[in-house]
């Protein structure tokens, strides 16, 4: 039984809905701007990937938007997106839809405004609670589309939106759903979040003059990754039942893989990367020899992006030079949760078009960073199979293996 | 704020807690089952209401509002005593 991507959905600082996202991407464009949503002049890093102009007016009544985090308005609308892709996912019974999502932070603009008030004495609103959890988003997803089945929210840093789609996929192969909603979402370029990301040395902080610079994976002297938020969906349902109802297929969803590293609560580790590939290939059918394209997570951290080469080296070997290789991140920050969505939907263009997206702001490549990252052009190389990493806190490693139908 | 601010105001919250409520058929007597404010969207309006105006509701006298003009008319004494 193979698992197929029938829908997507993506919100995006390059783009809402997958036709300009892609677009962007291929044309190597930086969503990365000044901070617009507060004011970041006491920031260490005061730059961010935003969606700019995303007014959740445009698609949600007044009730969903008074009891809506951004997090979960910026899920919606890529489900919406998505759903409307997929076109005829009603043909299922309500009880047999799930949906499996991703958010390292939950409703962080919800919690921190709430702190605003609570710490100067003024009420904070009802809805704080149900607008900060993490599975809100979930949540408002199946009452905005009566969809009754699993809800599943995962909440592992960065790796979150990877390993929301890895269960939508174990949720159909052992016979949980007939389709999925799967995907993350994240919406915390906040004062507070990113500070919390800036005292760990995480964010990039030398390029707030320049900020389409301020992102650039495997570059050297890149000093951190850029904050950014959005939302990525797939919608994935079983190969027959697809066909079935005629539905148009992107790719298959074919392997996933899963590790802990259980070293470091913050620093990765090569091994536990190294599995987590392997696992994913291994879990499709398939051997390292097979992967034609690689999605790093390489978010533009300097020990990161290093870390990440030396796995796919100890993988691939002798081939590691030869896989074209691409850092989605270099052109719209780190989404956190939202990150692997997003990186899966690049990977599924991938596929489907023959085209890799560049990874931008890389005029000279860090030494310790020595594979073939696709610099700052798109290239025509037709992969047939692609992975899609994702690596958090907490020594989190996913990895998502896609392949064309053939 | 005079009495008609204060109506359009709450008439304002009510809109945003119910999906599509007809605004022209809200007035002081409309009773909020009827309107579709379910506990939450009412514990909600509370909220709008002090943190527009000031004011601060006596939770046992809350418990017993059934109707629209059950906030206006406490918004109206309190807001008068909170200016007095």
């Amino acid at each position: 039984m193979r698992i197929v991507v029938t829908g997507m959905g993506v919100v995006s600082p390059i783009g809402t809905g997958t036709e300009q996202f892609w677009a962007a991407a291929t044309n190597g464009v930086s969503g990365i701007r000044k901070i617009t949503s507060f004011d970041a002049s006491g920031q260490r890093s005061q730059v961010a990937g935003e969606v700019a102009g995303f007014d959740p007016a445009t698609f949600l009544s007044a009730k969903y938007i008074e009891q809506t985090d951004r997090f979960t308005q910026l899920a919606m609308l890529a489900t919406k997106l998505a759903l409307e892709d997929a076109d005829g996912l009603d043909t299922y019974a309500p009880e047999r839809l799930a949906v499996s999502m991703g958010s390292g932070m939950g409703g962080f603009a919800t919690f921190e405004s709430a702190a605003l008030r609570k710490f100067g004495n003024r009420p904070i609103p009802p809805f704080t609670v149900p607008r900060t959890m993490a599975n809100s988003a979930a949540a408002w997803i199946a009452i905005k589309h009566r969809i009754k089945g699993v809800n599943l929210t995962c909440s592992t840093a960065c790796s979150s939106g990877a390993n929301a789609i890895g269960i939508g996929l174990d949720l159909l192969r052992t016979g949980r759903a007939d389709a999925v909603i799967a995907g993350g979402a994240e919406g915390c370029v906040l004062p507070l979040t990113m500070t919390g990301f800036e005292v760990l040395h995480a964010l990039a902080t030398g390029s707030n003059a320049d900020p389409a610079r301020a992102s650039r994976p495997f570059a050297k002297g890149r000093d951190g990754f850029v904050m950014s938020e959005g939302a990525g969906i797939l919608i994935l349902e079983k190969e027959e039942q697809a066909r079935l109802r005629g539905a148009k297929i992107y790719a298959c969803l074919a392997g996933y893989g899963q590790t802990c590293d259980a070293t470091h609560i913050v620093m990765p580790d090569m091994s536990g990367q190294v599995t987590a590939m392997k696992g994913a290939i291994q879990d499709g059918g398939l051997g390292p020899e097979s992967i034609d394209y690689i999605n790093a997570h390489a978010t533009s951290t300097p020990l990161g992006d290093i870390v990440e080469t030396r796995a796919i080296k100890t993988l691939f070997g002798d081939r590691a030079r030869d896989i074209p290789i691409s850092a989605t991140k270099s052109m719209i920050g780190h989404s956190i949760g939202a990150s692997a969505a997003i990186g899966s939907i690049a990977t599924i263009m991938a596929l489907h078009t023959g085209t890799i997206h560049p990874t931008i702001n890389l005029d000279e490549a860090d030494p310790e960073c020595d594979l073939d990252y696709t610099p700052n052009g798109a290239r025509e190389k037709n992969p047939r199979t692609g992975l899609c990493n994702a690596f958090g806190f907490g020594g989190n490693n996913a990895s998502i293996l896609f392949t064309t139908l053939e | 704020m005079d009495t008609a601010d204060i109506e359009a105001k709450v008439i304002q919250f009510i809109a945003a807690k119910v999906e599509n409520l007809d605004v022209s058929t809200i007035n002081r007597s409309s009773k909020f089952e009827d309107l579709g404010l379910d506990s939450m969207d009412t514990i909600q309006l509370l909220f709008d209401a002090e943190d527009t105006f000031g004011i601060n509701f006596d939770s046992e006298e809350a418990k017993g509002f059934s109707r629209v003009g059950d906030i206006i008319a406490y918004i109206e004494q309190h807001q008068a005593s909170a200016q007095s």
